[in-house]
């Protein structure tokens, strides 16, 4: 039987933010629009979505009279995203070395 | 409210093993500072090996200047720091443990470096230079994952070593620079080169507006 995916996380755009912040302290608003290639609108809507969740920490601030957004992966965002990452394993029969499992 | 594309499970990792990617290249050394450091330390030192055989000028003249050349730098740098807030878009952890590994690798230099000027021998205070730089890179190995540095720390160890046994500056001078050759220059052209082509590699971009 299979664990539904995170609907949170099982969106293009979130879920490419999830795994950028997963493999780093923090970043700003900036290296997460460049990476992903999102428009800013879109890209604030659902970062909104992750810290609604709780998944992520967005810290607001001014740096020479500009707005600067830094984003952070919480603790509960790291399970949701290692919870997810299982649940894709088992969906595509992949066993946890790798190997894809071709029996039906 | 914007429409999501739906999406499939190979979909999912796609995205994920790419922007893993993506954001392990903020970790990628470009071996940019190996290659300027390495070549001036060993210009410095094949000079001063010359300039010691030959007898042209003061023993530590180009020392001297490498010294305030380094000096320039950092005073620069730290201006850069604190007056032009060049603070970068994205922190990591490895990048932190490298900043933390390089306020250390400079204090003991310094410490060092002053050492010799006061109270140790040039010869021996090179040899323990030597071996400080094989921990250094040892330390930039394991974090990058990049065994080049790795090797370049038991190479510089053994030359640092092998220093123990010099007794004249000249000597020493040599396997100041076979050190600095094996550590920071070879070491650093190939994390240039892997640089380069990981950057044209990342070039592809790929459209996640959703």
């Amino acid at each position: 039987m299979f664990n539904e995916l995170d609907p949170i996380l099982h969106s293009q755009l979130r879920l490419a933010v999830i795994s950028l912040l997963i493999s780093v302290k923090e970043a700003e608003f900036t290296f997460l629009k460049e990476k992903t290639n999102a428009t800013a609108g879109n890209l604030s809507v659902q970062i909104n979505k992750l810290k609604e969740a709780g998944y992520i920490d967005v810290r607001k601030q001014f740096k020479d009279n500009y707005p600067l957004t830094t984003c952070k992966i919480t603790a509960s965002g790291v399970l949701a995203f290692e919870e997810y990452v299982k649940n894709l394993h088992s969906y595509l029969r992949i066993d946890p070395k790798g190997n894809r499992d071709h029996k039906k | 409210m914007t429409a999501e594309k739906q999406l499939s499970e190979t979909d999912s990792l796609r995205i994920i093993s790419q922007m893993i990617d993506q954001a392990k290249q903020e970790n990628r050394e470009n071996g940019k500072g190996w290659i300027l450091w390495g070549w001036l330390l060993f210009l410095t030192s094949i000079f001063s090996f010359v300039n010691y055989k030959l007898d042209l000028f003061s023993q530590y003249i180009f020392w001297n200047g490498f010294g305030i050349l380094a000096l320039v730098y950092f005073l620069f740098k730290a201006l850069q720091y604190f007056f032009f807030n060049s603070k970068e878009k994205v922190k990591s952890y490895t990048k932190d443990l490298l900043q933390k590994a390089n306020i250390g690798f400079f204090v003991s230099l310094t410490v060092i470096t002053v050492g010799v000027n006061v109270k140790i021998d040039p010869v021996t205070g090179f040899t323990i230079l030597i071996i400080l730089y094989g921990f250094w890179l040892l330390i930039y190995g394991a974090a990058l994952n990049f065994k080049p540095f790795t090797i370049g720390a038991v190479l510089t160890w053994g030359l640092g070593l092998a220093s123990l046994f010099v007794n004249t500056f000249d000597k020493v001078m040599l396997f100041h620079a076979a050190a600095v050759l094996c550590g920071y220059i070879i070491p650093g052209h190939m994390a240039n080169n892997e640089f380069r082509k990981a950057r044209k590699g990342a070039s592809i971009n790929q459209d996640l507006s959703v």
